[in-house]
């Protein structure tokens, strides 16, 4: 194998569980040996599945102020925007905490499920080039901070109450953080390559 | 080359020197005369092409895009007694004044601090890939880059989020300003300004230099 920091071509060496591969010349982490690696992605990518669902369905924030109520649920956040004269922005919130994220779950549970069984689906190297792509502009805890940001600017100006879809996307962004963890990009393609079609 | 490597310090062979190309989506090692990798089918390439040209380009237009992105508001309170506009900056001052000192701290940092130093470190990396000295500290500096670049999106989505939240009718709703958008393209083209610079250019570029090691 050969580093991708610095191009050191070198033998990839037998792993224990929990080994690492370090390259030898810049000390870059390239590998980790995890033997439940998949299945643990798998899982976390079903509850992240899940959450993901549920953090879309339920109001996500709620404003009191002066008698006037405000409600929101997490996709209004990329429509007002829409609405208020900033479509480009609009946009690409969307991309970032709504497209991303639900294309790696999908993505990860469509490469994950069958490789248990060491099989892979038609495609599932075309998805697992989109996913690692992907993985990039996927900002959902990004966005988590934003909220807490706006929170305490709001603070002083209006009662706010955390929706149901609030902490369901707080769930989410920590099963969806797991997952990716979870795996271990050069093992997953050396699996995905053994894999029957 | 180097042949003889000084005591206590290594030097491998890199890949491109024996014509071999580590595929940039999958990491499988393979003739670069290949033309594509032969586990995922993406192109194949010693080094990712044009790619300081690419990262200058974008590294200019994010400088560009940070003026209007400063200069402009991020958003416009409407309120019973009048209009009242926000920059980044004195998004950042309000929250000072209201001595919210850690909240404070941290927009600063996402939104003023990590923008400059990213674009500062994206311009030393390609400075660096023509003569490089310390190709380890550099390579660090890039993998930094690369890591934090994302958070600095903190305030487009504030942003996001009050404009749809507030919405009191008369008592005061929140419009997005035009350098919410400018602010995005900032993050979004340094974002991939750092993905098209290769960290390999500094380790080529420190091979080829007189050798003066950490």
């Amino acid at each position: 194998m050969a580093c991708h920091d610095c191009d050191a071509l070198f033998r990839a060496p037998q792993l224990h569980e929990g080994d690492s591969i370090v390259c030898p010349h810049c000390a870059a982490k390239l590998s980790t040996h995890r033997p439940h690696g998949i299945r643990r992605a798998a899982a976390f990518s079903l509850s992240a599945a899940s959450f993901f669902v549920v953090a879309n369905i339920f109001p996500f924030i709620e404003l009191k102020a002066g008698g006037q109520i405000s409600r929101i649920v997490l996709a209004e956040s990329v429509s007002a925007l829409n609405q208020h004269g900033s479509p480009g922005l609009a946009a690409a919130v969307a991309i970032f905490i709504l497209g991303a994220p639900s294309l790696m779950i999908v993505g990860m549970l469509y490469l994950m499920l069958p490789l248990q069984f060491g099989r892979r689906l038609p495609g599932a190297i075309g998805v697992c080039r989109a996913v690692f792509g992907t993985d990039t502009w996927n900002m959902i805890e990004v966005f988590l901070l934003g909220v807490l940001v706006s929170l305490l600017k709001l603070g002083d100006i209006a009662t706010v109450t955390l929706g149901i879809s609030f902490w369901a996307f707080a769930c989410l962004i920590v099963c969806l953080i797991a997952a990716v963890a979870s795996i271990d990009k050069h093992e997953l393609w050396n699996q995905l390559e053994e894999a029957r079609g | 080359m180097s042949t003889e490597a000084p005591p206590g310090d290594f030097h491998p062979r890199t890949a491109a020197a024996r014509g071999l190309a580590s595929c940039h989506s999958c990491g499988k090692v393979q003739p670069v005369t290949q033309q594509r990798c032969g586990r995922c089918d993406a192109k194949l390439h010693l080094r990712k092409p044009d790619s300081l040209q690419r990262t200058w380009a974008l590294t200019v237009a994010a400088a560009i895009l940070y003026i209007p992105a400063n200069v402009y508001p991020v958003m416009r309170a409407d309120r019973l007694g009048g209009a009242e506009e926000n920059t980044i900056l004195s998004g950042v001052v309000l929250f000072w004044e209201h001595k919210a000192y850690p909240i404070a701290i941290v927009v600063f940092t996402a939104s003023v601090l990590i923008p400059i130093l990213k674009l500062l470190a994206i311009v030393t990396l390609c400075l660096a890939a023509r003569r490089c000295r310390r190709p380890r500290a550099m390579t660090r500096i890039y993998r930094m880059t690369e890591l934090v670049g994302r958070w600095s999106m903190v305030d487009v989505f504030v942003v996001a989020i009050l404009v749809a939240v507030v919405q009191l009718g008369s008592l005061m709703s929140i419009q997005p300003g035009p350098a919410a958008l400018a602010f995005a393209g900032v993050v979004i083209t340094t974002m991939l300004a750092a993905m098209s610079f290769d960290p390999r250019l500094l380790w080529d570029a420190a091979q080829d230099a007189p050798q003066h090691h950490e």
